[in-house]
């Protein structure tokens, strides 16, 4: 094969990403040379999402290798719906964020660096696309990196704050550290298998005679890095302190698209790398794991780890933002526990899921950055008595905060309803119920909010005025959250053509 | 010839001393020296392995881990300046507003 | 692998000429160290023992905080440095390369330099590099 040829013909599917980097380059120059207007740069920055968006939808959406490098016929990237469905939520949540931070208080008051906010959030947004579809572990650590760098920095943004650089230093020193296990983990997967591309490792593992051990060790170090993206149970400490200090159009974001990224990955790497596709019928019937460690008894062990710690410490937060956080975690672990079944129907769940956990947690987000912008506080016990002060608020964040706890006849029941029916369905009725448990702990502290709001005589001299762009974004955020609980036909549907990861 | 285990037993040990120094270091700037630390351990393993199979990529990934160290240290160093401007000091301990 | 280390252990052996002159080196430092208080002739005063003995008195500790900007410098430094490496790599293989690939692999370096022009751009009309 032409190695130019090869190289020059990928760049026709890569379009949506060259789109991302433009759309970066031009932030930061746009922001040296025009720095008086305030609106140009969201602008910018939703018209390069756009555009990256069109790209993504008329890309020839054939599956195959990107960048081969020639002696093997497998490349350093790879294009497949299953990426493709990543990149639509990665995406849709920084149109979001963009949105968010146009109206965000905190975001307009830090005025000196606010060009650095949109073109970070762009090069955030480029990793987690080349995360989604990363098949070498080159490729796959620096997308990696490069999705870490740009949110550490974006957690730090409004450095006048104490809290939000405590937080940014604080995700710095975990992320490092986790980034550090997890290339040890892959210095000695590449040493075991000598090769660095997933799918050769899968070829390898396969065919020949390895140290189980050793794999195992590997394996579960380059987890441990994928899990602090995903803030999965031993890797989970850094996430409340860094969505309570970060910019809460970050927290936002941090808590949607990055997890998402996170697990496109984690899903990737072990489906590629660890499956025995000689013994497994991918349409029909779970995969069969190679030999030597059962990965999704651990991974069980770790998803109910992570959503019981989640909702046990969301139970006592006062903060909301904070309480979010948690909740966050938790919800990591429900969709984690949609991958320890192994095969197709867990990972249909778990797409079905992240698409209305996107429009849920956004939601939630957004109300609370509007209610304490004017609050100026997150605390709950701040929020008595807003019920009748501000009933739009008021009721969306109920609307949102039911449909996280998986309430009918919110999107939040069919995303659970799934992910339960998938876990029930292959025999894994203990962990479903967990789950259950789990998520009847969650309805306490979702409803203590709702409670506060309601119930309770107001002390506070609060006032809301309504504009007409929080309706919109508002309403936009609610009407998938409540269609999607009756309607979800086309959601499946689109969730059905997306499960298939290129090669086997 | 030096055998292979040597190597990756160098790196095992620096790896554990960068790991147990993050733990037990108070100095946000000794943290990020011993993350260094086990970044390099990671790049000796990397070319040790490299040069036992002849295998180039190996070492085309140490020259990514260099690069991106080097963005992480300058990104934490940025990260402890601004913290340090807010609270003058870059001890861990005293670095705890937010917590449970 | 670590059996490896049992059976390659014999290895060791090629070793006992550099460990026995590291050995040597470090006894013969440690002597020479402990040997010009053993024998030559000792009259401390005050005068002698401080720390220079014609010098100026030290006025305060030498241990201080210097000033953050170098910090910012080399934080700058290190970046641009490091992004050389990837240029070595590219030079040595530049005339294979060059024979298959043509001017291409002459305009992706050029490519990659620009992104680096555009930070450099920046960092400069950020002022990053006035001291004051």
């Amino acid at each position: 094969m032409d190695k130019l040829g090869n190289i020059l013909h990928s760049l026709n599917f890569f379009y949506p990403e060259i789109a991302l980097t433009l759309t970066f380059f031009i932030l930061l120059l746009v922001d040296l040379f025009f720095r008086k207007s305030k609106h140009l740069l969201p602008v910018l920055s939703l018209i390069g999402y756009v555009i990256t968006g069109y790209f993504s939808f008329t890309t020839p959406n054939a599956s195959g290798f990107l960048f081969s490098t020639g002696m093997a016929n497998v490349g350093l990237y790879i294009t497949d719906s299953f990426a493709f469905y990543f990149k639509l939520i990665i995406l849709l949540s920084l149109i979001y964020t963009v949105l968010f931070s146009i109206l965000s208080k905190e975001i307009n008051e830090s005025t000196e660096n606010r060009g650095e906010y949109y073109a970070l959030l762009a090069s955030f947004g480029l990793g987690m696309f080349l995360l989604t579809s990363s098949t070498d572990l080159i490729t796959i650590y620096l997308a990696f990196e490069m999705v870490s760098l740009s949110s550490y920095i974006l957690a730090g943004f409004t450095r006048k704050v104490p809290r939000s650089a405590e937080a940014s230093l604080k995700y710095i020193i975990f992320g490092a550290v986790a980034s550090g296990v997890m290339i040890y983990g892959i210095s000695i997967l590449y040493g075991l298998t000598g090769t660095t591309n997933i799918y050769l490792i899968n070829f390898y593992l396969a065919n020949q005679n390895y140290n189980t051990l050793t794999l195992v060790i590997a394996g579960l170090m380059i987890i441990g890095g994928f899990g602090f993206k995903i803030s999965m149970a031993p890797f989970h400490f850094w996430t409340p302190d860094v969505y309570e200090g970060a910019p809460i159009t970050i927290t936002a974001v941090l808590s949607v698209a990055s997890k998402a990224a996170g697990f496109a990955i984690l899903i990737r790497f072990l489906k590629v790398a660890f499956v025995d596709y000689a013994a497994t019928n991918l349409q029909a019937s779970l995969w069969a794991i190679l030999p030597g460690f059962q990965w999704n008894d651990i991974l069980a062990v770790l998803s109910v780890l992570t959503m019981t710690l989640g909702n046990l410490a969301a139970l006592w937060q006062n903060n909301l933002k904070r309480m979010l956080a948690y909740s966050s975690i938790a919800h990591a672990g429900y969709m984690l526990s949609g991958f320890v079944i192994l095969d197709n129907q867990g990972i249909l769940a778990i797409l079905i899921y992240f698409a209305i956990y996107l429009f849920m947690n956004l939601g939630a987000f957004f109300i609370v950055m509007l209610i304490s912008d004017k609050l100026g506080s997150e605390d709950i016990d701040d929020y008595t008595g807003l019920g009748y002060k501000a009933p739009f608020l008021t009721v969306s964040l109920t609307i949102f905060l039911v449909s996280l706890t998986g309430i009918p006849p919110t999107a939040g029941f069919i995303a659970k309803l799934y992910l339960f029916a998938a876990l029930v369905n292959t025999g894994w009725l203990w962990l479903a119920l967990v789950g259950v448990v789990n998520s009847v702990i969650s309805l306490y502290y979702y409803m203590r909010v709702v409670k506060n709001m309601f119930l309770r005589e107001s002390i506070s001299t609060y006032e809301q005025k309504i504009e007409l762009g929080h309706v919109l974004i508002s309403f936009s955020l609610l009407i998938p959250t409540l269609v999607f609980g009756v309607y979800f036909k086309p959601l499946i549907e689109l969730a059905e053509k997306s499960i298939r990861i290129f090669g086997f | 010839m030096i055998p292979l285990s040597f190597y990756l037993i160098l790196s095992a040990a620096f790896f554990s001393i960068g790991v147990i120094g993050v733990l037990t270091r108070r100095n946000a700037i000794i943290v990020f020296m011993c993350i260094e630390m086990m970044l390099n351990a990671v790049n000796l393993s990397f070319i040790a392995f490299a040069s036992f199979f002849g295998d180039s990529s190996g070492q085309v990934f140490v020259f990514f881990v260099m690069a991106v160290a080097a963005a992480e240290v300058a990104i934490g160093l940025a990260i402890i300046i601004a913290l340090f401007r807010n609270k003058l000091t870059i001890n861990i301990d005293e670095i705890n507003i937010l917590k449970w | 692998m670590f059996n490896n280390l049992a059976e390659n252990f014999y290895m060791i052996e090629q070793y006992i000429p550099l460990i026995l002159a590291i050995l040597v080196a470090l006894l013969f430092s440690l002597f020479l160290l402990k040997a010009s208080s053993l024998f030559g002739p000792q009259k401390p005063n005050v005068e002698k023992l401080t720390t220079y003995e014609s010098g100026m008195e030290p006025i305060r500790t030498a241990r201080e905080r210097f000033s953050v900007k170098f910090y910012i410098i080399a934080m700058l430094f290190i970046i641009f440095d490091i992004e050389v490496v990837f240029l070595y790599p590219w030079a040595v293989n530049l005339k294979i390369l060059e024979d298959k690939l043509g001017f291409f692999i002459i305009a992706e370096m050029f490519v990659f330099i620009l992104i680096l022009l555009v930070g450099y751009i920046y960092l400069l009309k950020k002022g990053a590099l006035k001291w004051d």
